[in-house]
């Protein structure tokens, strides 16, 4: 039996589909129908609105996620009026939201004003195209994808600064200046353990650094590189303790102050969606992808979608983590976060980089032969 | 650049407005406006009976009621020449520690969520809520109380409080180690907090600062030990002092408070449950408890007259030191009162304490002198 993926299975939907109706239809219509490429095109769209659909149910699933354990955390209960458990409380807000009048202050420049919330949530959402979820779950394989997924990852406080610039408010200003600094700062010692996790794998492309994981996940060679990477993706995602661009505690709600009704629900599905493809960049990158340890029983590794099911589970228990520490920890300040995102993370993911060369090195030598070879 | 932090502003925790001057994160100058919440409470006082200035004695600190009802209690039954029975002083005396702990475990769960702290914010919440449950045991509110009279307090205990009480002072020794490995145990914390908002002692005495803050820099002045009031002089606890100076040393003191003021209310419950005693004086006099005053027996309305009298209290208010004082010049209301709020002269002060600071330091810094715009606007 062929590995399931979504694109054949769309595909052969939509083919299965198309030559029904077409033996129905007379003759104009019947060849239209059965034209290769409109298969194809209708193929690549239902496997497009698919991934699409489940990756934003995944995300509102992930905010309901953290209501939840955020209530536990703060001995009370989250959500838990609107649907089982409160499951349907997110669509409720967002459908409260939807209705909402859009407003803009009368001073913002509206180009910018419409423009950064729209941008912001695309350049998130097409990072669920990027990421392979599972075998037969992305797109296709690209020899460069986790350098895509970087270079969009960090659009992101364009656009936030964007936005905050043109809402015309101080604070949003304060907040995207805030933003943009931090951001770029914890840009450079992500993409330096990255490199790290490059060496060891020897590829840029997301699939083969899950496959390179086979024998051991990465983090246990790279654990400095791990740290540097989390404490970068916290800062990514302005989370506690790094969520300063948004500390409500003095810029009341940071760039986004202006924005109300959709343009923030907007802002707020995209935050999430970046928590979600951070929580995915770490897992493939150094928790094994969809790979279980090969002493897990194969009852758990080899039932339908199972790749699917660890690699979210991984995905959980990793925002799981931020959760917790959101839950714990008190915020640092501005000139704190760079100094230490400049003075320490960079040492870090540099030694990080020596540390990989040298488990590369290491596998070449006799002595340690019983390590897996490298692919290829 | 100038950015108006309030009137509505989660920094400001109430309605006034920080006026900041910045370059950058650093803050060059600052500017507090009050006067956002003024209601006239010294003035209203004037047109009332003085069991009817209770009320807004509550709504003057309205996370500290039972304190600002203790000042006023206290000046005008000094105006009034009123002796309290004990037992009246006792309850009075744990009512006022009661809304102590109340009203620091408010700050507590306000201060944690100025450093981004945001579980300890519902622990402190929670934790007050239990305190809140015993004031309405007893007093029937739970923020605003009206409980406090002239002679006395208006009713006893219920049965089984001093068991209840006792509970909750054990669970809250329990919450408060918890408390403190949350902060101090916290590396941030200190990172954010130590060496902030820096106030010498020097100062806080040349500005009038009291309570926490004065205490923070060393100072070991406390009303309740230096000029005891109520039962205070016969109650055994010691004064809370750090010598930072700075925020930490103001966590440090509140926290210390807390633990003192279980001290005192175990020792409090204590001698309630050992003495039994009239809770109301019996020299009060007539109709000072009624609204209107009665009607005579020819329709007119009888007026009421008090032997003229001055009247002042100080007391250690939850902030610091509160003053009142109250003119009776013989009629059934009373000719003057005046308040004296530690917060404002705390808040008045905010240039020499955030001046130098990032904007990301004041919401702490200001979190740690715990303001309570009611009082200061009165």
């Amino acid at each position: 039996m062929a590995p399931l993926s979504l694109y054949g299975v769309s595909n052969s939907l939509v083919s299965t589909l198309l030559l029904h109706l077409a033996a129905v239809l007379p003759a104009p219509l019947s060849t239209l129908l059965s034209n290769g490429d409109l298969i194809l095109l209708l193929s690549v769209l239902v496997f497009c609105g698919t991934l699409l659909g489940a990756s934003l149910l995944n995300t509102i699933l992930l905010i309901w996620f953290e209501r939840k354990m955020l209530g536990r955390f703060m001995d009370r209960r989250g959500a838990m009026h609107v649907g089982y458990a409160g499951l349907l409380q997110n669509f409720a807000d967002g459908l409260k939201l939807f209705r909402k009048h859009t407003f803009r202050p009368q001073d913002a420049d509206p180009l910018g004003f419409f423009s950064a919330p729209t941008a912001y949530m695309v350049a998130s959402i097409v990072m669920f195209g990027i990421l392979p979820v599972s075998t037969g779950w992305s797109a296709g394989t690209l020899p460069l994808s986790l350098l895509l997924a970087l270079v969009v990852f960090s659009f992101a406080p364009l656009f936030i600064f964007l936005g905050a610039w043109s809402s015309a408010n101080k604070y949003s200003l304060i907040g995207g200046m805030r933003s943009a600094a931090q951001m770029i700062a914890y840009e450079v010692p992500i993409l330096l353990a990255v490199v790290a996790v490059v060496l060891l794998s020897g590829s840029f492309d997301l699939t083969t650094i899950v496959n390179e994981q086979r024998n051991y996940w990465f983090w246990g060679p790279l654990f400095l590189a791990l740290i540097v990477f989390v404490a970068g993706m916290l800062a990514e995602m302005e989370r506690i303790p790094f969520d300063l661009p948004e500390a409500e505690a003095e810029l009341v709600e940071g760039w986004n102050t202006e924005f109300g009704g959709m343009l923030f629900a907007f802002f707020m599905l995209a935050d999430y969606a970046r928590a979600l493809v951070g929580s995915y960049l770490i897992v493939l990158l150094f928790l094994g992808g969809w790979t279980l340890p090969s002493w897990v029983p194969a009852p758990l590794t080899n039932f339908p979608l199972a790749g699917i099911f660890w690699f979210q589970v991984k995905t959980y228990l990793v925002f799981g983590v931020f959760i917790w520490i959101r839950a714990s920890l008190p915020r640092v300040r501005t000139d704190q976060l760079l100094r230490v995102g400049w003075m320490r993370m960079i040492p870090l993911s540099l030694l990080s980089i020596v540390l990989a060369a040298l488990v590369v090195l290491a596998k070449c030598l006799p002595v340690f032969g019983c390590l897996p070879s490298m692919g290829s | 650049m100038w950015i108006n932090m309030g009137p509505q502003h989660p920094m400001t925790h109430g309605l006034w407005n920080l006026r900041v001057k910045i370059d950058g994160e650093l803050v060059l100058d600052v500017d507090p406006e009050m006067g956002y919440l003024h209601r006239g409470i010294e003035k209203i006082s004037e047109d009332r009976h003085y069991n009817e200035i209770i009320t807004l004695m509550d709504r003057t600190c309205y996370v500290a009621g039972m304190a600002w009802e203790h000042l006023f209690i206290q000046a005008a039954e000094h105006a009034l020449h009123i002796q309290v029975p004990e037992r009246a002083q006792w309850i009075r005396t744990m009512s006022e520690e009661f809304q102590r702990v109340a009203s620091h475990l408010m700050w507590y769960a306000a201060f944690v969520q100025d450093i981004g702290l945001m579980s300890p914010f519902l622990y402190g919440m929670r934790d007050r809520d239990l305190v809140l449950d015993l004031f309405q045991s007893y007093t029937g509110g739970r923020l605003t109380y009206e409980y406090m009279r002239v002679g006395g307090v208006r009713n006893d205990l219920p049965p089984g409080f001093t068991d209840q009480a006792r509970k909750v002072c054990d669970w809250l020794s329990d919450r408060f180690v918890e408390y403190d490995r949350l902060c101090l145990g916290s590396d941030i914390f200190h990172r954010r907090c130590d060496n902030l908002g820096v106030l010498k002692a020097s100062e806080c005495i040349r500005y009038g600062i009291t309570g926490p803050m004065l205490r923070s820099a060393g100072v070991a002045r406390d009303l309740r030990k230096d000029r005891p009031y109520a039962a205070y002089g016969q109650v055994d606890f010691e004064v809370a002092v750090a010598d930072g100076a700075d925020v930490t040393g103001r966590y440090l003191v509140r926290m210390e408070e807390l633990r003192q003021s279980l001290r005192i209310l175990r020792q409090t419950l204590d001698w309630l449950d050992r003495n039994a005693g009239p809770v109301m004086a019996e020299n009060v006099p007539r109709w000072m408890g009624a609204p209107y005053a009665p009607v005579g027996r020819e329709g007119y309305l009888l007026k009421r007259e008090y032997p003229k009298g001055v009247g002042f209290s100080a007391i250690e208010e939850p902030h610091g030191e509160a003053l009142a004082y109250v003119v009776n010049e013989g009629g059934e209301h009373p000719y003057r009162v005046k308040l004296k709020s530690p917060v404002f002269v705390n808040i008045a002060a905010a240039r020499q304490y955030l001046v130098g600071y990032r904007v990301a330091d004041i919401p702490p810094i200001m979190g740690s002198v715990d303001v309570c715009v009611g009082e200061v606007d009165r």
